[in-house]
């Protein structure tokens, strides 16, 4: 029999879904109590390298409203041909090509190992992907060097049929034709004159088909390829490209003293987004911004032109002194919904000293799907490397990036779909899953992703909705449908269908059963989601009362203690990492703003919001492994009591890889003993946690800082602001403190009622 | 991909605080999808909540080796005297890959200090390689537009000269002879990815002529392989005419 983290694990590696809970509580008022709710992360291109696609098109239910697809939950009645949808209970017919089926001779979609299975199906002629570079030239000589040698390695690392296209921008903005022959031509746009989409796509020259048909014939529809001067296959125009990038140059107009170069940045952006919305809507593309400073002028800016007035900080903000803030953000907020209805995604680049405006550009990759990349200057390896991993392909040759993508979610009627947080934008589709309590991006079964990896992950929001003491819903089980379908970078389309289920329990009786298949590991990224999203409309005390309400309240549902006895606490294994994972998150940049810029912080929580289960545990509570002569790596608690002269700690924020060594470690090394012969088991030492740290750099997006320090170092401050501080080691957790310091003194009353109880 | 193209080379720690180290091409490829040995993925309870015995670090286990031979109290356990530390993973996945155990002082990088033993074989005769590929491109102009056969030429011809007043180094150029051999083999692909690899691992000494490489062997895979094998014979003939006029 399968423990609950077998299960867990099992479901995860099938089908990319992480419950909060796996046995459901079967009514709406016993969810409530739970305090977690009934929630799940799901990966939709979780990668799946022994899932070979299957290469028709999925059967779907015939009920309007509910089009679920084919799946191993239905019941088949192979005589006469018939299934019933597992949702709706409606009967439907197979298509003739499914004449041969029976129960020994099955088609995959029914099998149960196939809960997750995908479809390659045709939808039309298949269209190229699309990469169009918007390139600042406003950088020092030595970046835009560097950026422009970037620029030229990745035409080698594009899909070879995909399309290119250059916007160069500093005062001015130029939109770069790529003709194979010739002059190469441009067009100048003013960096301050906002422009319709129209007007753009007008001054472009890409409105007027009919003059391209000759002599007043109307104009054969002719591919847009060949139409759109300014994207082109990269096969045919890399040589071209590669000269005019060459051939950048920094943005001539003068910066004169005390002041910030001018960077039209919204002009830039506004005129890619409405090139691809006139050329290529509703197509695979990818914008990838560029950036070495803040946007300075025209719509978007972010922060005047004199050095002397900082770029906005927490501090102003709170103030209610960052002038430009709204207003850009609301300028970007308008070009990323654009962007996101077409299915592009936009990708910021940003390499500066100080803040680029990111906090206020943030959305354009938020709501589409895009990446987000922060560095100190473009001729670093961080950019260097995290830019060349966005072009990484799988084990099968292929790039890992994928376009377009809509998800569609259907429950069983005992749920309802509460909403999503993730790098979505509502599709607002109506339908009878929608619960009325939105969270997140609610109100919609239906979402779009303009851009994916296989490590996108979505946190998915739902209720329950069946009266309290009403029976448990026959067959026992509720499921769940993702519907995902999308374009591979190969340009099919295709269709991944996974569906789940989960037996119903009754509270009252079976909260034991409930309590053992908690997810805690899933429950603290779905809870920290909805901090992190709250936090962006919220003040941050309030996000972090909340949390600590959240907490105590499952404390109060599941602890074992003896009253007015705090040492007597205990949580049985199923949540006993919980408390700690709330504990750090309450510390992290995602809800404790003020030891970072706003940059920052919208930089963390940008890619907290979209990464898998994982990835985002680390960046929750870091992983914090020993090395010692006294034995192999083991993980320890990340507290200062794991702080010891002899060992060696490798600590993982997913942002940053710190080895820390201790201060007789550090002795050695600085005495040299590595070197010797007769301390090679030294040296071993000294390697192992570099070896480690190796295989996370090899692969991580994006690239994360690397920390190599030791006991009173200044950079140790990295691993001694994450680890909790505890005085001795005897007392370590013990919950008067932790409680003490999780709640503001102003909350007494609620550590009072805690001991009560 | 040789094992001297698995390579690491330390950050820019002028440019950017904490800048991780650089890996080569190869290095990156072969780590994608290629299992952990030390998956860094678990954690540690709090000793209170589960009810079990504090496994608090601190404490000791009885060291079962002195800690010091006797001259020295200050030096780390000696491998003579200490039990062989239980080797906790597999043999290092690749060889030949350097490491930095020590924060690296400037040094560098790894291609460049090979100048002491370029002239032994390993050195590529840089007209065997230039031969090769014009072979390539004459082939190519019976079918591919002149203006990209020009293109391609002028690229050719600027690889050429950099090779021939020393501008290139050692990698670049025993990479290149590899490409070439490729390429005569029709091992597309093969070549693609060598030409990749170099673009990505030395995109400053190759940046402004590796895309005609790149676009040859494009259009060279799409040639009629009948094409290529009148090329061969007509190869030991035409060695200077095919290049560029201009």
């Amino acid at each position: 029999m399968a423990t609950y983290q077998e299960f867990i694990q099992q479901n995860e590696d099938r089908d990319g879904v992480r419950f909060s809970w796996n046995l459901w509580p079967s009514s709406r008022l016993e969810a409530t109590r739970l305090v977690v709710p009934v929630s799940c992360l799901f990966t939709p291109l979780k990668e799946r390298p022994d899932l070979p696609p299957v290469q028709y098109e999925p059967v779907l239910c015939s009920r309007a409203n509910c089009k679920a697809v084919l799946n191993p939950l239905c019941q088949v009645d192979y005589r006469a041909k018939i299934w019933a949808c597992n949702f709706c209970f409606q009967r439907n017919p197979f298509p003739p090509s499914y004449a041969g089926i029976s129960d020994v001779n099955q088609p995959a979609e029914l099998m149960p190992q196939f809960s997750t299975i995908e479809y390659i199906v045709q939808r039309g002629p298949p269209n190229p992907l699309i990469f169009l570079y918007v390139v600042d030239t406003c950088l020092e000589e030595e970046d835009l060097q560097a950026l422009k040698e970037s620029l030229q390695m990745s035409l080698s690392l594009l899909p070879p049929n995909a399309l290119v296209g250059l916007i160069t921008f500093g005062r001015m903005v130029q939109v770069h034709e790529l003709s194979c022959e010739g002059i190469a031509k441009s067009y100048v746009f003013r960096g301050t004159k906002e422009l319709s989409s129209k007007q753009i796509q007008e001054m472009l020259g890409l409105t007027n088909p009919s003059a391209s048909g000759p002599q007043g014939r109307p104009a054969a529809p002719q591919d847009p390829a060949v139409t759109c001067r300014f994207l082109q296959p990269v096969h045919k125009v890399d040589m071209n490209l590669t000269d005019l990038l060459g051939e950048l140059q920094r943005d001539p107009w003068p910066v004169p003293q005390g002041k910030r170069p001018l960077r039209s940045t919204g002009i830039a952006l506004s005129i890619a987004v409405g090139l691809l919305e006139g050329t290529f809507p509703n197509t695979g593309a990818r914008v990838m911004m560029f950036m070495g400073g803040p946007p300075t002028q025209g719509p978007g800016m972010v922060v005047g032109d004199e050095l002397k007035t900082p770029i906005r900080s927490w501090h102003d903000i709170t103030k209610d002194n960052a002038r430009h803030l709204k207003k850009a953000t609301k300028y970007y907020d308008a070009l990323a919904n654009r962007a996101a209805v077409n299915g592009h995604s936009i990708d910021i680049y940003a390499c500066a000293l100080d803040q680029t405006g990111l906090l206020e550009m943030k959305c354009l990759s938020n709501l589409t799907g895009g990446h987000i990349a922060m560095g100190d200057s473009f001729n670093t390896s961080l950019f260097k490397q995290t830019f060349q991993r966005v072009f990484s392909k799988d084990h099968n040759g292929e790039f890992r990036m994928a376009f377009g993508g809509t998800l569609e979610v259907s429950t069983s009627r005992e749920l309802k779909v509460s909403g999503a947080i993730g790098p979505c934008v509502s599709l607002n589709a109506k339908g009878p899953c929608i619960s009325e309590n939105e969270v997140g991006v609610g109100g919609t079964t239906q979402w779009k992703i303009c851009s994916l990896s296989p490590s996108t992950t979505l946190v998915l929001y739902f209720e329950v909705v069946n009266q309290h003491n009403a029976p448990i819903p026959q067959g026992g089980r509720g499921a769940v449908q993702f519907v995902t379908q999308y374009q591979h970078s190969n340009t099919q389309r295709r269709i991944r269908v996974t569906t789940v289920a989960r037996n119903w329990a009754d509270a009252q009786s079976q909260i034991q059963h409930i309590e053992s298949s908690f997810d805690q590991e899933a429950s603290a990224v779905i809870m920290a989601r909805l901090g992190v999203f709250r936090a962006e409309s919220e003040e941050g005390p309030d996000v972090l009362r909340w949390l600590d309400r959240q907490l105590i309240r499952l404390c109060q549902k599941f602890g074992q203690f003896n009253k007015d006895d705090p040492t007597s606490f205990k949580l049985s294994e199923s949540l006993s990492l919980y408390p700690q994972f709330m504990f750090h998150l309450r510390r992290s940049p995602f809800l404790q703003v003020f030891n970072n810029s706003p940059d920052e912080c919208s930089y963390y929580r940008h890619h907290f919001v979209c990464q898998n289960l994982t990835q985002s545990l680390i960046m929750i509570q870091p992983i914090l492994y020993s090395y010692s002569f006294h034995g192999p790596p083991e993980p320890v608690l990340l507290d200062s009591g794991s702080i010891l002269p002899d060992r060696i700690l490798l600590m993982d924020t997913f942002f940053q890889l710190v080895i820390y060594h201790g201060e007789t470690i550090a002795q050695w090394r600085k005495a040299g003993y590595q070197e010797q012969p007769e301390y090679e088991n030294f040296k071993h030492l000294l390697v192992a946690p570099v070896d480690d740290a190796q295989e996370i750099l090899q692969t991580r997006f994006p690239m994360p800082r690397y920390i190599d320090t030791e006991h009173g170092g200044s950079q140790a401050r990295f691993l001694l602001s994450k680890v909790n501080p505890s005085q001795t080691h005897n007392n370590l957790y013990s919950w008067g403190q932790v409680i003490q310091c999780s709640i503001h003194s102003s909350k007494r009353k609620l550590r009072t009622s805690f001991y009560v109880q | 991909m040789e094992a001297k193209d698995l390579y690491i080379k330390p950050g820019n720690q002028e440019r950017g605080w904490n800048d991780p180290p650089q890996f080569s091409y190869g290095l990156q490829t072969a780590a994608q999808g290629a299992p952990k040995r030390t998956p860094l993925n678990k954690r540690v309870p709090p000793p209170q909540l589960t009810g079990s015995p504090c496994p608090v670090p601190g404490d000791f286990p009885s060291l079962t080796a002195p800690m010091t031979p006797p001259t020295n109290p200050l030096a780390p356990p000696c491998s003579m005297n200490t039990p062989p530390r239980p080797c906790p993973v597999a043999a290092p996945p690749l060889a030949g890959v350097m490491m930095m155990a020590t924060p690296p002082p400037p040094f560098p990088v790894v291609e460049h200090t090979d100048s002491a033993s370029s002239q032994s074989e390993n050195e590529p005769d840089v007209d065997d390689v230039v031969t090769l590929l014009n072979w390539a491109l004459t082939a190519c102009r019976h079918t591919v537009k002149k203006q990209v056969c020009n293109d391609v030429a002028k690229r050719l011809k600027l690889f050429e000269d950099m090779w021939k007043s020393g501008k290139l180094s050692l990698p670049v150029r025993r990479r290149m002879n590899g490409l070439v051999q490729e390429l005569k083999s029709c091992n597309w692909d093969a070549a693609d990815e060598i030409h990749r690899a170099l673009i990505v691992d030395h995109v400053n000494e190759v940046g402004q002529w590796m895309v005609g490489v790149k676009r040859l062997i494009a259009e060279t895979r799409n040639l009629n392989p009948d094409l290529l094998h009148t090329q061969e014979v007509d190869q030991s003939l035409d060695t200077s005419s095919t290049g560029n006029s201009d």
